[in-house]
């Protein structure tokens, strides 16, 4: 039952800018931490380019779980868990967090933020508290089934891209993503590993 | 003379003899269930927790199902033995007799309970219940316990099925046996148990009326999708098992 990564974003009328991220690859082989951090933030973004404001969803890739929080005002929030984390805590997380964030950083510096220039430094803490659910959040139990929220289910990845588009050519033009964790995902994909580091 | 076994009478069961035994079940039981609950869809960590309980079973029931009646009393051959391995362990060796298995049983089903409400949607949790389950009614009734290792579910319920064709009826009779032997019985390890039994015509904090309900309730409130599809595999379960 884990948490990987907590990010926040702004999902802009051109573009989705990564205002602040924090991240547990610890379980990770040491040699793809810094690759499968790159994947995660990646896939945060992806997730929510393809997601509609005011809108929230759950993108299940293997074993992992991604749960996306657009708000109206494009402020959002990825959560990257296990497939036994519950996900009720992790949308509770992020609307904590998106929260909070909104209170401390001023809406101005949303469009054009980057993790070097927003001031926000709660996420690693969120991210730490929040590996048992049941510390980080008493009321798990009693709440888990009474959320009347919509929430989106997706079976993959894939289901989140147009007609056409192959998550191949993203990952070649993505600016996120350097170049050795182009190629690892290049070689996965050939072994038919693909997203094992994802 | 003979090491850790206190050698008593030649049923003696190869564990039995062991002073600190239940001690260190217990403490696998204590220590193991913080990292169950946090890899609710691992089948080996529960896994481990039935074998635990099982050995902590096998140590208080023989074979033929009759109680363990005292077991200070079947080493009194090797009394003298058990003094000096129990040098310094004094205190063990008297909580040897008093497992409180039942209650253990029944802890392990609450603590369950909490998993499936707390994470809905895990098979490992709804397997684990069938197997604490069948372990808490067979000691309840006194059914011998089949020892079957590592069986799927699936073919101890066949074993099962067929060598009990009446298990509501031989649980009826059973219980009121089960009062008569134990008013004779000294033993602190069942009187927890006794009184349940005596207090209600059926068990009232646990069995399958409880079972029942644990499983409407859960089929009323959930809204997970598997949740509901292994809330109603269980009472199948349940129900071809009780033969009801």
């Amino acid at each position: 039952m884990r948490l990987y990564s907590l990010s926040v974003l702004y999902k802009g009328e051109a573009r989705v800018q990564l205002l602040k991220a924090a991240s547990d690859v610890s379980t990770f082989n040491f040699f793809q931490r810094s690759s499968v951090q790159e994947f995660m933030t990646f896939t945060s973004q992806l997730i929510v380019e393809r997601s509609e404001l005011g809108s929230r969803a759950s993108v299940k890739e293997q074993d992992y779980l991604c749960h996306v929080y657009v708000r109206s005002d494009g402020l959002a929030g990825v959560v990257i868990a296990d497939n036994e984390y519950p996900s009720r805590v992790c949308f509770t997380l992020l609307d904590k967090v998106l929260e909070e964030f909104s209170r401390q950083v001023s809406r101005a510096d949303w469009p054009s933020g980057s993790p070097a220039t927003i001031s926000y430094a709660a996420l690693d803490g969120y991210l730490s508290k929040y590996q048992n659910p049941r510390d980080a959040d008493p009321m798990t139990r009693v709440q888990a089934e009474l959320d009347e929220t919509k929430i989106i289910l997706h079976n993959t990845m894939e289901s989140l891209l147009e007609r056409g588009e192959k998550l191949d050519d993203l990952v070649s033009k993505s600016e996120v993503l350097g170049v050795q964790s182009k190629a690892f995902y290049k070689t996965a994909r050939k072994q038919n590993s693909c997203c094992e580091i994802m | 003379s003979t090491p850790l076994l206190c050698a008593g009478s030649p049923t003696t069961r190869s564990g039995m003899g062991h002073p600190q035994l239940p001690w260190i079940l217990l403490d696998e039981l204590s220590s193991t269930k913080y990292w169950v609950s946090m890899h609710v869809s691992d089948h080996s960590g529960f896994h481990y927790r039935q074998f635990l309980l099982k050995s902590l079973i096998g140590r208080t029931v023989n074979d033929d199902n009759t109680l363990v009646q005292n077991q200070m009393g079947n080493e009194q051959n090797s009394s003298l033995q058990t003094e000096e391995e129990c040098e310094g362990a004094e205190a063990v060796c008297v909580e040897e007799q008093s497992v409180d298995i039942p209650r253990y049983l029944e802890e392990e089903l609450d603590f369950c309970t909490d998993l499936i409400d707390t994470y809905p949607g895990h098979e490992t949790l709804w397997c684990h219940r069938r197997r604490v389950f069948y372990l808490q009614h067979h000691l309840t009734n006194r059914l011998p316990l089949l020892s079957v290792v590592g069986s799927s579910v699936d073919s101890s319920d066949e074993t099962l099925h067929n060598s009990h064709p009446n298990p509501a009826t031989g649980h009826m009779a059973q219980a009121m046996d089960v009062d008569g032997l134990n008013e004779s019985s000294s033993k602190q390890g069942y009187t927890q148990e006794t009184k349940r039994l005596k207090r209600a015509p059926m068990q009232d904090s646990f069995g399958p009326e409880m079972e029942y309900r644990f499983i409407d309730k859960v089929l009323s409130t959930c809204r997970d999708v598997d949740q509901a599809r292994f809330a109603t595999a269980y009472r199948k379960w349940l129900v071809t098992f009780l033969g009801q």
